[in-house]
């Protein structure tokens, strides 16, 4: 069987979710392979629940939300930026491999930017390849997935 | 009696404090905390460069907020703690006197957090040679090399939470892997779950670590956790400007922001 | 008892031979870190012989970290239950010290007397405990204030001490037999004579009678706030400890397939005692500490008429605060 990337996404509800509605009220075709999470602000998008996504199957993950200056709480994806900038580089030092994860700002008029940003993100991906490195380290893990590709 | 041992008399003899927390040497001849709350056991006080540990970390305990006013040996990563601790509003009701030994090895007792907090920045400690040799190792390793080594070191942590207990600035009263609605963290021992652990402790670390490195010295299967934390803080640094355990008026990097925060990496 | 003798170079081959025999060898290895822990290795090459201990015990062979006890799956066919226990390997564990291996019948009584533990059974029929004595020690030692002693017999089955160029050899079960048959032309049949001059001095800091006694009366004594204040709360002398068999039962999973799991745990955690509630019947760490103390000393003699301390000195050396166990006993029971 063909490797289908499994890419999670995690958007604020404001701009990056309302973009994506667009992307879909305007018919735009884009990848399938993205399950959108919706959250309140980027500033709630903690990095466990990116950790639990991989930990879950995900073999890269978006991250999106309103662009600076324009957040619906003000300040919530500023506060973000400066987390995810030290958390990616964290996670790089642990050699993590960064690249599985995009970050990205999409405003709720910018659904064309959102549909090119998931075709982008899941061509990377797959390029990529699933991300056994993480997978391999819980051998339980790799079993819930095989068990997944199997079920679908 | 040591002058140490005689200023510790004087101390609670004038009222200034009635709990010590300091050193003594334990049977095995190594420094072990000790708790003194009078002047008949100030005698087993010692306070020598080999004290590493960091006794910050019982200013949390209930036993000793109960007793108001206490004394502290401090080594430079405690006065450290210290200062941090102050920024983050930790030590309300404590009336501190906080006593440690100069370069010179000479006794000083900081009458006032400001006299306190300008020793610090006067004596403000490099990264150790040895934490910069390692740092250095990871830095040069490839991407993949890197992964081997932490998740090889990774899988061998035990869970005894041994790193969280010695940390200063882990003051909470419940930890996040404490909770099981949800279970962010597994209870059992394996390489992804203390991954995760480890990378949740630096993360809500970073920024507030104090570069004591205890974690690292006393993990007991040596993982180097404390590089982790060293390395968030040299980023936050670089990227924010922000200094941990340098001012009691420092804010907490990752809950401020600049409009001008740069990066490269969101598009 | 049998004994046996081999020349010292002969051991890398009698070594290699049990791996080549298809048992898991389990032995000291040193780490990047510097310290020397018990690992599966694939030759003689590997082990380390230069340790005074190791820093976890042995008991991990017998009681994993993690123990897993069943997983299930289910699917339209109905719930499948499947347990592990079937590919426990023949293992040996090579070279853990005297204090460690007597650890061993302490481990034994307490998963085996009332409710025999199944996987404790399985794993401990697997084992067998091939011990060297010391020839080192280091002043955090303890172990003839537990009456042991640095050649002590008990728990291993097979005791080996180096003289000179030749390795004295105690076959002190059938099973211990049965592991140098698998390289029998090695050994020569010796006599029984002393080890004495060619083990570690550790000096007694207590009488255990004196100890045994004097700990019935100790619960109130003001010495264990002196003794355990500075206690951190971790783990790290429970989870090194050779005879602490504290655990929690996890179940992992979705509704659809997991497991349920042993876990190590700790009387040292805050967390071990507290309810559901919120209430914490210790409610500090200074009773903590005395629990852990007091288990060793004086419940595990009520409740299995064994002192579950060997003196192995892992919780001396991994205390991130330097506590001393023998210290603190000698405190509260003086």
């Amino acid at each position: 069987m063909d490797f289908e990337p499994k890419i999670v996404a995690f958007v604020c509800n404001w701009c990056t979710y309302a973009g994506a509605d667009l992307a879909g009220t305007s018919r735009t075709k884009y990848a399938t392979n993205v399950s959108i999470i919706r959250f309140p602000c980027t500033g709630r998008i903690d990095f466990m629940l990116l950790m639990k996504a991989f930990e879950n199957g995900a073999d890269g993950i978006i991250v999106s939300g309103c662009h600076p200056n324009d957040c619906h709480y003000t300040s919530g994806n500023f506060h973000a930026r400066r987390r995810w900038i030290v958390f990616r580089s964290l996670l790089d030092f642990m050699g993590f491999d960064t690249d599985r994860i995009t970050f990205s700002w999409v405003s709720a008029a910018e659904g064309t930017k959102w549909a090119g940003l998931v075709d982008e993100t899941t061509e990377k991906i797959r390029e990529k390849g699933p991300f056994t490195e993480f997978k391999k380290l819980d051998y339980s893990i790799l079993e819930k997935i095989e068990n997944d590709v199997v079920t679908e | 009696m040591t002058s140490l041992q005689n200023k510790v008399t004087e101390l609670f003899e004038n009222g200034t404090i009635n709990l010590l927390i300091g050193f003594k040497e334990a049977i095995h001849k190594l420094p072990v905390p000790c708790f003194i709350d009078n002047v008949s056991q100030v005698e087993q006080l010692i306070f020598t460069p080999s004290c590493k540990g960091n006794l910050s970390v019982y200013l949390h305990k209930t036993e000793v907020k109960q007793a108001k006013k206490v004394g502290i040996l401090a080594n430079t990563a405690t006065l450290r703690a210290i200062v941090q601790l102050v920024s983050e509003n930790q030590l309300g009701d404590i009336e501190k006197t906080v006593i440690t030994l100069n370069t010179n090895g000479e006794l000083v007792v900081f009458a006032t957090m400001d006299e306190l907090e300008a020793y610090v920045q006067a004596n403000f400690p490099e990264l150790s040679e040895e934490d910069k040799k390692l740092l250095d190792q990871l830095n040069a390793m490839s991407r993949t090399e890197r992964w081997q080594y932490w998740t090889e070191q990774f899988s061998a942590c035990v869970k005894c939470y041994a790193c969280r207990a010695v940390c200063p600035m882990c003051y909470c009263s419940s930890c996040t892997v404490e909770g099981n609605q949800p279970q962010w963290i597994k209870v059992s021992s394996e390489t992804t779950g203390n991954l995760e652990w480890h990378t949740m402790r630096a993360m809500h670390l970073g920024g507030r670590c104090i570069n004591c490195g205890e974690c690292g010295r006393i993990c007991p299967v040596g993982i180097p956790v404390h590089m982790l934390t060293v390395k968030m803080n040299q980023d936050i640094e670089a990227e924010f400007g922000a200094k941990t355990g340098f001012s009691v008026k420092n804010g907490y990097a990752l809950n401020s922001f600049k409009p001008g925060d740069k990066e490269q990496f969101i598009k | 008892m049998e004994i046996k003798n081999i020349k010292s170079t002969n051991i890398p081959a009698f070594f290699d031979q049990m791996i080549k025999s298809g048992k898991v060898v389990i032995a000291p290895v040193l780490k990047k870190s510097g310290k020397v822990f018990f690992e599966a290795v694939q030759s003689y090459d590997q082990v380390s012989t230069d340790y005074i201990q190791t820093g976890f015990s042995a008991k991990s062979v017998v009681f994993p970290k993690v123990e897993e006890l069943f997983s299930f799956k289910k699917d339209d066919e109905g719930i499948e239950i499947t347990n592990n226990l079937h590919t426990i390997p023949e293992t040996v564990v090579w070279g853990l010290r005297p204090c460690d291996a007597s650890a061993f019948n302490y481990l034994t009584e307490f998963f085996l007397k009332e409710n025999p533990d199944t996987y404790f059974t399985a794993r401990k029929e697997k084992t067998t405990l091939i011990a060297i004595s010391c020839a080192k020690a280091d002043n955090a030692c303890f172990c003839t204030s537990v009456e042991l002693n640095p050649g002590s017999t008990s728990g291993s089955d097979i005791l080996l001490t180096a003289m000179g160029e030749s390795v004295y050899i105690e076959l002190i079960t059938e099973k211990g037999k049965a592991a140098v048959e698998t390289a029998a032309s090695l050994f020569t049949p010796g006599e029984e004579k002393s080890k004495e001059e060619f083990l570690a001095k550790v000096t007694s800091v207590f009488s255990m009678d004196e100890v045994k006694v004097r700990i019935k009366t100790a619960y109130d004594s003001a010495e264990w706030k002196h003794a355990s204040m500075g206690c951190f709360g971790c783990g790290a002398c429970a989870f090194a400890c050779p005879t602490c068999t504290c655990f929690d039962i996890q179940d992992e999973g979705t509704q659809d397939s997991g497991k349920r799991l042993r876990c190590w745990d700790a009387c040292g955690f805050g967390l071990f005692t507290k309810h559901t509630s919120g209430h914490n019947p210790r409610t500090n760490q200074t009773e903590r500490r005395r629990q852990r103390l007091m288990h060793k000393f004086k419940y595990s003699v009520e409740n299995l008429g064994i002192v579950s301390c060997v003196g192995c000195g892992r919780c001396i050396r991994n205390c991130p605060a330097h506590l001393n166990i023998f210290e603190n006993i000698l405190s509260v029971t003086k």
